[in-house]
């Protein structure tokens, strides 16, 4: 007998009917085998539903896929940087052949900050950092390619004046974070002696510190937050076209296929939907990883060649892609039967339950309070970190099971209003489960985003109060080696020439330890002794620093407020005998160097200017101490500046510091990198939110279709009897703006709830950023227009008489 | 009112569908409270002449008249329009909003027309109860058999006091006995209202109900012969 599932035999040897259709592994084959087959031979329409399928799941795939590639990513990353530094060396070399002068000379230019490293070789045969063929002689450098590109621009002036080394070479790739990285290696001269210390090789001796509660914690929830409404979008995505596949089970049960067999046909179908869409997400993630060089977030640019999937976590998604594809299909299926002459939905009479739904987020709620005990424990341990994790994850998992709920209470409320109104909701009272799977993946990237939102605004917040202060005062302070008081005059003396600058300061200041003080060593060898700050500058500069009332070149004064010095160094007193070589560090070096602050030092008031440092403990004129004598003095300079006079006096003030002395660093705010980054993380999140709210409005504006496809006839009767079209469109604008209204409502609460819990656990104030809320919230109501307006070409399409035709 | 009386008249009506000619210079007329009915075979052109009619779909040449009105000329919003106002509609299958009750389905033209609710939803009550059917005025079209599903279309066709009434096979997915009934009480009240009544039909059993038969074939209205 030949059925739809092929040739079979009629009977049993003893005559008798078979009972039924062939059971077992055999038949799961064959009949995932004919849905596949479905899935690619159902002409243009067929391939179109299949296509739609495999482009939804792609595209989730390929988030997938990259956020299989974080691990390694940062592992490149972090190695990149491990291999052309020199940090964690603990005794510095002996000069020979195969030792190198290294100092660092970061600047930064327009806000970007440009990383330097200044080389003097001692020998023939030096380590050479990656990416660089020989290291560049005295008024040489060799650069990065980014950084090529940004010194031949027209604007960049100062930058060529800065740097104003003749380039003889380009860093190669394996030198560089990533491609839009600004870098450059120069030959070391003697401005930057005092900052340079002697290496024998490059690579980075040890990792980098553990990461911070906060990080950990954001980290988490951006996992979990990004990837929720992946999953779901996936989860939406295999089921585009699924009226039409549930009308041709239906002419399946119509030729003897029963209820199993159509499930496992379905199952089929969505099979090769899923595969489609893992070979379609990594085209795409391949395609879109080269874009992923001209990015920079937070600050980390990368190459493309360096995200790459972890071949474990690849693995997963390729295995639970397809398999959760199959389980969502068969999920769906439990609520439509198949039946010969057509599908029934089993609705349920009884309204949706609320307790699971409510349970859900309530445990996702109970897990993330129960850390609040100690927010730190979520660094020490994984099972905290799980825990965390499984709590965000279930909270906005619960929002999603809360939100079929919430649109069936409220829209069964709804009554009257215009026509198009009454259209909407009568449809979504009737159906709006397409609408809500949809709308589920809005609502849980919007609840995740405006967490996520505000963890940062609060940090933000407190970053920004830091630096309020001295970001308001139009003045850069500057720190670095120096051998005697000589070259910060010299440096205060040209810097204020530099057009622009109103004013500057400077001093010379180094560490002091009680005399015959030899500290103590940790297990690690490192020594450690009670210090305190000693200033040395003429009595004009010391003024700056303290109410010192009259003073002349020989006076010393001891300040009494240290203002908020965590350690008071009280052993600092007129009389006391102090070494002027601490012992501190790894190693020693040389001997004490003795210097009593005379009886005759006078107590004063120290002066602690915003976004300043300390005035210092000690506070001597050259002529009682000379700079010389100090142990690593730094030149600690401080330059007042004026916009109106010169726009770009920030980076000519720069350029006149990177001229004196390289390896002069910039302490002040100017540029605060936390804004940069909350910067880049408000609009990686916007970003992020708004393409997760396109792809939801993808599946939106397929399910609209395929449901106007269904109701073409309908649609045609509406236009025979007149019906305007502006009144269809409306209904159709409402029957999507209801559910996204409802969703975002969700969202909002939601997502400020976890954000609130969360940051009640980490210890802070709670920080709202309404514009933030009220952009993604705009945002969505774009997508719910747009939606309407992809739908209506469409729709209009629809309307016409061909609907009418029977034959 | 055309010369001749008649309320909508098309004349010389051609109407092709990529190769195929779907009329091919037909010729119709009816007149106010007049009930005529199309016949022919599946593919001959009734349809198309009816859509044409209507002024739902624009014949590539001819003429149409209605009240005095060339309907080819008008705009799309006009006669959409003139479709609200004049005309009511009755098809075979599938044309009842599945969301919205029997009740609302039949006030639908009328609050399409700018009528208020409660009013239009009182007319729709005295046409359901007059088409018989005003006991499943609260149930969606699902919950309802063919029978009663038809006559709510009837009663929303009606519902509007249009002055034409097209009815394409409004009884081919029904049993003789509803068939009988619905054709009964849609004619019934098309005369009560002086509406036309352009029913297309294949059936003769249906044609029996109309003062006019015409036969299309091909594309053209071949012969007309009185009513029974």
């Amino acid at each position: 007998m030949t059925t739809l599932l092929g040739t079979r035999p009629t009977g049993s040897r003893s005559g008798r009917p078979p009972h039924g259709p062939p059971g077992g592994p055999a038949a799961w084959l064959r009949d995932l085998a004919m849905g596949a087959r479905f899935a690619v031979t159902g002409g243009r329409e067929g391939w179109f539903r299949t296509a739609l399928s495999a482009i939804g799941v792609g595209i989730g795939v390929a988030v997938l896929l990259l956020a299989c590639s974080a691990p390694t990513v940062l592992d490149a990353w972090h190695g990149r940087e491990k291999a052309r530094e020199n940090l964690g060396q603990l005794h510095e070399p002996r000069a020979s052949d195969r030792t190198v002068r290294y100092a660092q000379a970061d600047t930064t230019f327009h806000g970007e900050p440009v990383r330097g490293r200044l080389v003097r070789p001692d020998g023939a045969h030096p380590p050479v950092p990656p990416g660089i063929k020989r290291l560049p002689g005295p008024g040489e450098m060799v650069v990065s390619p980014a950084l090529r590109e940004l010194l031949a621009e027209p604007g960049s002036a100062q930058l060529r004046a800065r740097l104003d080394y003749k380039v003889v070479g380009t860093i190669g790739d394996n030198g560089l974070l990533g491609p839009r990285e600004l870098t450059f290696v120069a030959g070391l001269d003697d401005r930057s002696a005092g900052e340079a210390y002697r290496i024998s090789r490059f690579g980075k001796l040890f990792d980098p510190q553990p990461p911070s509660a906060r990080l950990v914690l954001l980290t988490v929830l951006a996992c979990v937050v990004l990837l929720m409404p992946v999953v779901v979008f996936i989860g939406t995505a295999v089921r585009f076209g699924g009226d039409r596949r549930e009308a041709r089970l239906a002419a399946l049960r119509l030729v003897g296929a029963d209820i199993p067999t159509t499930r496992r046909i379905a199952a089929g179908e969505a099979v090769v939907g899923a595969v489609l869409g893992l070979a379609a997400g990594l085209l795409f993630f391949l395609t879109g990883r080269q874009a992923v060089g001209a990015v920079t977030l937070w600050g980390v640019n990368v190459f493309p060649a360096d995200v790459v999937p972890s071949p474990g976590l690849a693995a997963l998604v390729a295995v639970l892609v397809p398999a959760a594809s199959v389980l969502v299909t068969l999920f769906a299926q439990r609520s439509v039967t198949a039946e010969p002459l057509g599908v029934v939905r089993n609705r349920p009479v009884a309204r949706r339950r609320l307790g699971w739904r409510l349970a859900l987020p309530l445990t996702g709620l109970t897990l993330l309070l129960s850390l609040a005990w100690d927010p730190q424990a979520v660094v020490d341990d994984w099972f905290h970190v799980v825990r965390l994790a499984l709590g965000a994850a279930l909270l906005l998992l619960g929002v999603t099971a809360l939100l079929p709920w919430l649109v069936e209470a409220v829209v069964a409320r709804l009554r009257g209003g215009p026509v198009p109104w009454q259209l909407a909701v009568r449809r979504l009272q009737l159906n709006s489960g397409a609408a809500q799977r949809a709308v589920g993946g809005i609502t849980v990237a919007v609840a995740g985003a405006i967490a996520i939102h505000m963890v940062f605004t609060t940090y933000q917040a407190g970053y920004a109060q830091a630096y309020e202060e001295s970001a308001r005062r139009p003045v850069i302070q500057l720190s670095g080696g120096t051998s005697d008081g000589q070259g910060t005059r010299d440096a205060l003396a040209t810097l204020r020439r530099a057009p622009g600058v109103t004013w500057a300061h400077g001093t010379v200041r180094a560490s002091a330890a009680p005399a015959g003080d030899r500290g103590t060593r940790d297990p690690d060898g490192y020594r450690s002794v009670r210090t305190a700050m000693v200033t040395v500058g003429d009595c004009a500069e010391l003024r700056r620093k303290a109410r010192i009332g009259s003073c002349r070149d020989g006076d010393v004064f001891v300040t009494e407020n240290r203002g908020d010095r965590a350690t008071d160094p009280a052993f600092v007193r007129p009389g006391v005998r102090l070494n002027l070589n601490p012992p501190e560090g790894y190693e020693v070096t040389g001997p004490p160097r003795p210097w009593t602050v005379p009886d005759s030092a006078r107590r004063v008031q120290g002066i602690r200017h915003p976004g300043e440092d300390l005035p210092g403990d000690v506070l001597a004129t050259p002529g009682a101490l000379s700079p010389a004598r100090l142990q690593d003095p730094t030149m600690e300079l401080v330059v007042g500046y004026d916009k109106a006079r010169e726009a770009e006096a920030v980076e000519r003030i720069r350029t006149v510091a990177f001229r004196v002395n390289p390896g002069l660093r910039e302490l002040s705010a100017i540029d605060n990198p936390h804004d940069r980054q909350y910067d880049g993380v408000r609009t990686a999140l916007f970003l992020g939110a708004v393409i997760v709210l396109l792809l939801i409005g993808a599946g939106l504006i397929v399910s609209t279709v395929e449901q106007l496809r269904e109701r073409r006839r309908l649609l045609s009767v509406l236009d025979a009897f007149g019906t305007r079209r502006a009144t269809v469109g409306w209904s159709l604008l409402w029957q999507t703006a209801i559910p996204v209204a409802l969703g975002l409502a969700l969202a909002v609460t939601a997502g400020i709830g976890l954000g609130t819990v969360l940051l009640t656990l980490s210890g802070a104030e709670v920080h709202l950023d309404g514009a933030v809320i009220a952009g993604i919230a705009g945002s969505a109501a774009g997508v719910v227009l747009l939606v309407t307006l992809l739908s209506l070409p469409p729709l209009w399409r629809m309307m016409r008489p061909d609907g009418l035709r029977t034959e | 009112m055309t010369p001749d009386g008649s309320i909508l008249a098309g004349e010389g009506l051609y109407k092709t569908y990529g190769h195929t000619s779907a009329l091919d210079g037909a010729d119709f007329s009816v007149h106010p409270g007049e009930v005529v009915a199309v016949m022919g075979p599946s593919g001959s052109g009734k349809s198309t002449l009816l859509h044409c009619l209507a002024g739902i779909v624009r014949p590539d040449s001819g003429s149409v008249r209605y009240d005095g009105r060339e309907l080819t000329t008008l705009p799309d919003a006009e006669r959409s329009a003139l479709r609200r106002t004049d005309f009511g509609f009755v098809f075979q299958f599938g044309q009842l909003v599945p969301e919205l009750t029997c009740l609302e389905n039949v006030a639908l033209p009328l609050r399409l027309n700018g009528t208020k609710r409660k009013a239009a939803e009182a007319t729709a009550r005295e046409w359901l109860a007059r088409l018989e059917v005003d006991d499943i005025h609260g149930k969606r079209p699902g919950e309802v058999s063919g029978g009663q599903g038809q006559r709510v279309a009837v009663a929303r066709a009606l519902a509007g006091r249009p002055r034409v009434l097209f009815a394409d096979e409004p009884t081919g997915a029904l049993d003789s006995l509803n068939g009988e009934r619905v054709l009964t009480l849609l004619t019934d009240a098309a005369r009560d209202t002086r509406a036309a009544v352009v029913l297309v039909t294949h059936e003769p059993r249906v044609a029996a109900y109309s003062d006019r038969e015409i036969t299309v074939r091909d594309g053209r209205v071949r012969e007309s012969l009185a009513g029974l």
